[in-house]
């Protein structure tokens, strides 16, 4: 197999928007299919936090959980879900951490704004560091990791993913 | 304040309570006088603050302190506040220090509250100021230890710990013998939950198991919905262990019982409860039997408690090996911490689980305490109404209740939990001697 070329930053800044667009129309179910069987969402808890299994994190789901989550949040009888959800999620200094060739997958980073209307409308602001697979057909996410500039703080209900 | 004695006596009946209990600020202040800092709060675990010098920054009430290690190695808790001008002298909620220096005049202290230093001290010749005169060092808080777990209060007078915690005092016991080398220690950071509600809606919560299957139906749906889609045969997970049972069945609750005792502390759960038929996790019993033989382990395991609330400060779960840690802000403004504990000797994937079911259930993230926390707020918008006056917690009142040595054990599904909280509430917010002549 040959190697493959390395994406050009407006193939890796529209896997972010595909990425960021579902979150914000709701489409959990086509959002979840971005992932790889072994995909990862990751919120850590702590600055520099290397562990999602030894320390505790804000989210740390599986494509499992992702599931329930999507079956949860269109539940009518889910109170905390009755208030619509909106948002609208910015990606900006998209830069690629890691590539390699052989194999074709990558590793990105990108900071954010996500700023959610629930209830009250709350700024979310990081960087989020996207590790992709490719498939051989199309990049696949193994994990989206979310490092909040508040990540430590005392937060109200993070009704969805970021 | 103007609310008397005989005032807050009408606040609360046997089987009800007035509403404004979650909504007046003025007793909002005076529980945080007559409860939070006239009796025993839970400040942390003592591996937390494992070297000496080791100190973390609280709050018992409205009052800063600081819990420390120092050079003896005895764990102190001292008011927060420099003697000088009253800065706090501890700035960072933890840290390591040799000694406290204010960082506005720069009087220094040990890290037993001894004050040391004092810049330019020719000015206070002539004064009252003597650097020997204990009046002058960190005052320090009374606090004790039981197991580890280290409490303090503000109050001199009153019981020793042990006697507040009297037979609830069991549920720690439970946890630390969970451990196949019978210790714990807190490991994995901090969950920070703020509930914008009074802290008493979430400690009423610990011990409903009325609600479940109501606020939580919605998860217990979720799992089975995700369940359905799945090929047959497909084996269960231990998220879906975890998440599923808070859809349990009435039955199930009036089961599991729970039990209470004197200063409003609780625990749902006996030999069963939604923890007791978690999948086995590789290597944890073996470790145990090695520890404690099979029949000492079977009658460790077989303690399957929910929530033990030690009231009003700290509630924890010994099955799962998680806590939180009750901080109120302000009447309608509430602090969760949620702290893991490893079980020494046990596997990894013990710890595993415990960080799982710490953030499928206590997370800002989580579909339960999500679906909790919009029930409380709720609750604090419901009650402005006036409707009516009181909140009821009438259910089973004086049936299928038996004494069970100093506690009282009832149907998993009465609201005796409720009951005995607000008559812990009502003693401490009327035993006050005194100031009330004044």
């Amino acid at each position: 197999m040959s190697d493959k070329n390395c994406p050009t930053t407006s193939e890796i800044t529209a896997l972010i928007n595909r990425e960021t667009e579902l979150l914000d129309d709701k489409k959990l179910a086509e959002w979840i299919a971005l992932f790889s069987e072994k995909g990862t969402y990751w919120m850590p808890v702590a600055i520099d936090q290397a562990d999602p299994l030894n320390h505790i994190s804000i989210f740390y789901d599986d494509v499992l959980m992702m599931n329930v989550r999507k079956h949860n949040l269109k539940h009518a009888r889910a109170p905390s879900k009755e208030v619509e959800i909106r948002s609208s999620r910015l990606t900006g200094n998209i830069r690629l951490l890691d590539f390699d060739a052989k194999t074709g997958n990558m590793t990105v980073k990108c900071n954010f704004q996500a700023v959610l209307y629930y209830n009250e409308q709350t700024l979310f602001a990081g960087q989020y560091i996207y590790k992709f697979i490719w498939t051989g057909e199309k990049y696949l996410i193994e994990q989206k990791k979310v490092n909040l500039i508040n990540c430590d703080a005392s937060h109200g209900t993070i009704i969805t993913y970021i | 304040m103007t609310k008397t004695i005989e005032d807050i006596k009408k606040l609360v009946e046997p089987d009800r309570i007035h509403r404004s209990l979650y909504s007046d600020p003025e007793l909002f202040a005076l529980e945080q006088e007559r409860i939070f800092e006239s009796t025993w709060v839970y400040m942390g675990h003592e591996s937390q603050v494992k070297e000496n010098g080791d100190y973390m920054t609280l709050n018992i009430g409205r009052k800063p302190v600081i819990m420390v290690r120092g050079r003896d190695g005895n764990i102190n808790v001292l008011h927060n506040q420099c003697t000088h001008r009253g800065a706090k002298v501890a700035g960072k909620k933890c840290g390591n220090a040799r000694a406290f220096r204010c960082c506005y005049h720069g009087w220094t202290f040990k890290t037993d509250g001894t004050l040391i230093g004092v810049p330019h001290k020719g000015g206070y010749e002539e004064t009252h100021f003597d650097i020997k005169d204990p009046k002058f060092s960190l005052k320090v808080v009374r606090s004790q230890s039981y197991r580890g777990f280290i409490f303090a209060n503000l109050s001199s007078k009153g019981a020793d710990l042990k006697e507040f915690l009297g037979d609830a005092a069991s549920s720690i016991d439970n946890m630390i013998e969970r451990s196949p080398g019978g210790d714990l220690e807190i490991t994995g950071g901090v969950l920070r939950y703020r509930h914008n509600c009074n802290w008493k809606f979430f400690v009423d919560n610990l011990n409903d198991t009325m609600h479940p299957m109501v606020t939580h139906q919605s998860v217990g749906d979720a799992c089975q919905s995700y369940i359905d889609e799945l090929p047959k045969d497909t084996p269960p997970t231990r998220e879906m262990d975890i998440v599923a049972p808070f859809g349990s069945s009435y039955e199930n609750f009036d089961m599991m019982g729970v039990s209470v005792g004197p200063k409003g502390h609780a625990f749902t759960g006996g030999t069963d409860s939604i923890h007791s038929n978690y999948m086995e996790v590789d290597g944890y019993i073996e470790a145990m039997h090695k520890s404690y033989g099979e029949e000492k382990t079977k009658e460790i395991l077989c303690v399957n408690r929910h929530n033990t609330i030690y009231y009003p400060s700290l509630t924890i779960k010994g099955a799962i090996q998680s806590i939180r840690i009750i901080r109120p802000i302000s009447v309608n403004e509430t602090e969760i911490e949620t702290w893991t504990f490893r079980l020494k000797g046990a596997p990894d994937d013990m710890l595993h689980r415990t960080m799982l079911y710490s953030r499928l259930i206590n997370s800002p993230s989580s579909m339960v305490g999500s679906d909790d926390l919009e029930a409380y707020t709720r609750l604090s918008e419901g009650l402005m109404s006036g409707g009516s006056e009181w909140v009821d917690m009438s259910r089973f009142i004086g049936r299928e209740e038996r004494p069970d040595g100093n506690m009282t054990r009832a149907i998993g599904t009465s609201d005796i939990s409720l009951r005995n909280q607000y008559a812990a509430w009502l003693g401490y917010m009327t035993d006050v001697p005194q100031q009330e002549e004044l």
